[in-house]
């Protein structure tokens, strides 16, 4: 038994983040590695591949019921391979405050006893861009001291990228937090794979891996299932088992260098998306 | 860059809890953490109709900043309008709502069939200053609770004048300028203090002007009222004390007002002879006295330090040396205070400093050579240091800690007297 990596998952919204970290971790699961998934999304959707559906109740909505005097068991519970799965939740959209939510609830989960020493693994799967100090919460307090984004050769989830190391920069100067690289998602965008290296190796990190892009996806989605229990065979399955064999060889941790909107756009460029953009067809 | 504020000399917006204590029959309803109250502790003269800093309170908690605080907000009024029996209830928002977003004018317009005025403030600490604060309560009234009327009662005047409780003499000096005005024929209608309330809140909207007697605070709730009710205001940035600028003052209200010459004049002749008589009586003291030394240094809000500046220069004939305001004055009203600060008689031009911090400030007085023994008139903090200086001090401002006023007061010719007491009294004793 390995020491406990606690990892967060950043990106832009949409970018695949919590299908990621599920498929990831029934990678992981077939590693031999006990895993607990904790979702910090008021959307409550980071566990669901994991759970066969939506069968979890937040650990927001617990508290709100039933107050704080809960056990574990109320909000934690078992997925896929033995993972356990943990929502975060958060109040109904327009009111309260999502990011103290966060917090609340991770202290709720440390103060219950859900960080075990038989963990090999805790993903957090944080909402979209960084966007008040509680979605920082992971990253925060020395709990996730590992963090990987997940984007594609999409501008918007490179700018996101580069704006969520800004975040970890700030972090990375007192705790020990530190980015263990780019998960590429890819959206089949022209030259994915070497502008995300590029991008890379500018923030001063690695592309840790790059998952093509497979409908069976999305169907495994539909089914409520990782592709690695929906389809074990499939070569999407494999893509998600070399992701996990990537993530538990993974060494490389660094302080990332986030780079300036001027030279962001300059990568874009180099990398013909700019030119391109005017010639986009569906 | 983020500095510490040495001597605090107010409190948050929130301290605007004692704006609405001074409204008779008014009761704060605050939206804010359990303690946000106990600001009020230190002050005094507060423990009237319901109490000193014991309010009804939202004690807002972590659960009710992930949710919304928004429903125990609506209980805490509904349960206030049951229990406790008031005219008015003005709900104050503390910086936790206003962080999380909690929307309060839509639960406090829930209220607005309920028997008794509910309407809210805004007055998280992270706004601004209790001065800002009270701001926030006129303009709450004004917003919430008036309507517009085309009635006018004729000679009727709202006079507005600086925030109560942080002002230490605030009853005292707004019963002043109440005979004041009145004493020019006209009609004072003022909201604080004893039998005023919403009686006359609710008479605000037939005046025919606003007198607003402050160097800057209220001046946004006076052009509030001026678009939303056709309601003119007059800007008297001085607070009158002594004769020359209560005489300045009267012959400015009553020009406004339309009041005959004659009758100003006799108004002022009347209060100017007694005045004088006064000062007559006690020349030698004034003259022979070799303790009061010719410079001074004022540490107050802009009210204070403009008021007492000028009736210093202007009636006792001193010299001032830096003057220093303290209530953060927002700074597009800088330049026009520091102007009035130079509008004084025989020529004499002040210097004034907006500054907050303390260290600062007695670091200047100390450095500054006074000629004799300072005179500062200041909070209990500058004390300390004027007693290092073997100055003589005077404590006008908030924090006051070695005196108790009941409704004494500055304001007017009798208030210029009063304060020639206090002076004189601090001289007489020096070598007793």
């Amino acid at each position: 038994m390995g020491e406990l990596r606690q990892i967060a998952i950043y990106g832009k919204g949409g970018i695949g983040k919590s299908t990621t970290t599920q498929n990831l971790t029934a990678g992981l699961v077939e590693h031999g590695k006990k895993v607990m998934v904790v979702g910090c999304d008021p959307k409550a959707d980071s566990t669901r591949l994991l759970l066969g559906g939506l069968a979890q109740k937040t650990v927001l909505d617990t508290i709100r019921e039933e107050g704080e005097d809960i056990e574990l068991d109320r909000i934690l519970k078992e997925g896929y391979g033995g993972t356990r799965c943990v929502e975060s939740g958060g109040p109904e959209p327009g009111v309260g405050c999502a990011g103290r939510g966060i917090i609340t609830s991770i202290n709720m989960l440390e103060n219950l006893g859900a960080y075990t020493d038989d963990l090999d693994f805790v993903f957090y799967d944080v909402l979209g861009d960084v966007v008040c100090g509680g979605f920082a919460m992971p990253i925060r307090e020395g709990k996730a001291k590992e963090i990987y984004i997940v984007a594609s050769g999409e501008m918007m989830a490179l700018y996101a990228a580069n704006n969520i190391s800004k975040g970890i920069q700030r972090y990375a100067r007192t705790g020990g937090i530190r980015l263990g690289g780019i998960i590429c998602n890819s959206r089949n965008v022209d030259r994915e794979l070497d502008l995300l290296r590029a991008f890379a190796k500018e923030l001063g990190t690695k592309l840790l891996y790059f998952v093509p892009r497979d409908n069976v996806v999305q169907h495994a989605e539909i089914n409520k299932k990782t592709v690695i229990e929906y389809k074990p065979d499939s070569n999407q399955a494999q893509e998600y088992r070399n992701l996990a064999q990537a993530v538990i060889d993974n060494k490389d941790f660094v302080i990332p260098t986030p780079m300036t909107q001027e030279r962001l756009e300059e990568i874009l460029m180099e990398y013909g998306m700019m030119e391109l953009a005017d010639d986009y067809k569906i | 860059m983020a500095k510490l504020l040495d001597k605090q000399r107010y409190k948050c917006a929130l301290g605007a809890m004692q704006s609405v204590q001074a409204i008779e029959r008014a009761l704060p309803v605050l939206h804010s953490g359990p303690g946000c109250a106990q600001k009020l502790s230190d002050t005094n003269g507060s423990s009237g109709y319901f109490s000193p800093n014991i309010f009804p309170c939202t004690s807002i908690n972590e659960k009710d900043v992930v949710f919304g605080g928004v429903k125990k907000l609506h209980s805490t009024i509904d349960n206030a309008l049951k229990v406790v029996d008031a005219d008015l209830y003005v709900v104050l928002t503390g910086c936790i709502p206003e962080i999380v977003g909690d929307d309060t004018g839509e639960v406090v317009s829930e209220f607005a069939d309920s028997d008794k005025p509910v309407i809210y403030a805004p007055t998280a600490g992270f706004k601004g200053n209790n001065y800002k604060g009270h701001e926030q309560v006129v303009d709450a009234i004004i917003d919430q609770y008036l309507k517009k009327s085309d009635e006018k009662e004729k000679g009727l005047v709202n006079i507005w004048a600086d925030v109560p409780y942080q002002d230490l003499f605030w009853l005292g000096n707004i019963r002043e300028l109440e005979k004041l005005v009145a004493s020019l024929g006209l009609t004072p209608n003022t909201i604080f203090g004893y039998k005023r309330g919403i009686k006359n809140i609710d008479k605000i909207t037939k005046a025919e002007f606003n007198l607003l007697v402050s160097p800057w605070v209220g001046l946004g709730s006076m052009k509030k009222m001026e678009k939303k009710f056709n309601i003119p205001f007059l800007h008297y940035k001085t607070l009158p004390i002594g004769a020359t600028e209560t005489s300045k003052f009267l012959r400015e209200v009553g020009k406004f007002a339309g009041v005959d010459n004659e009758k100003i004049e006799s108004v002022i002749k009347e209060n100017e002879d007694y005045y004088y008589y006064l000062i007559e009586r006690y020349a030698d003291l004034f003259l022979e006295n070799r303790v009061i030394n010719k410079q001074f240094t004022v540490v107050a809000d802009a009210q204070y330090a403009l008021g007492i500046t000028k009736f210093l220069v202007n009636d006792l004939g001193l010299i001032p040396a830096k003057q220093f305001v303290v209530d953060d004055t927002p700074s597009k009203y800088r330049e026009d205070i520091k102007k009035e600060f130079e509008n004084l008689n025989f020529n004499i031009k002040a210097e004034a400093s907006f500054e907050t911090d303390g260290y600062k400030i007695h670091e200047e007085i100390k450095n500054h050579d006074y000629h004799g023994y300072p005179l500062v008139l200041g909070g209990y903090y500058e004390k300390e240091v004027t007693e290092s200086l073997k100055g003589n001090f005077i404590n006008i401002s908030w924090p006051v800690q070695d005196k108790v006023v009941l409704d004494s007061h500055y304001a007017g010719y009798s208030g210029g007297i009063r304060l020639i007491e206090d002076i004189y009294t601090v001289a007489v004793q020096r070598f007793n």
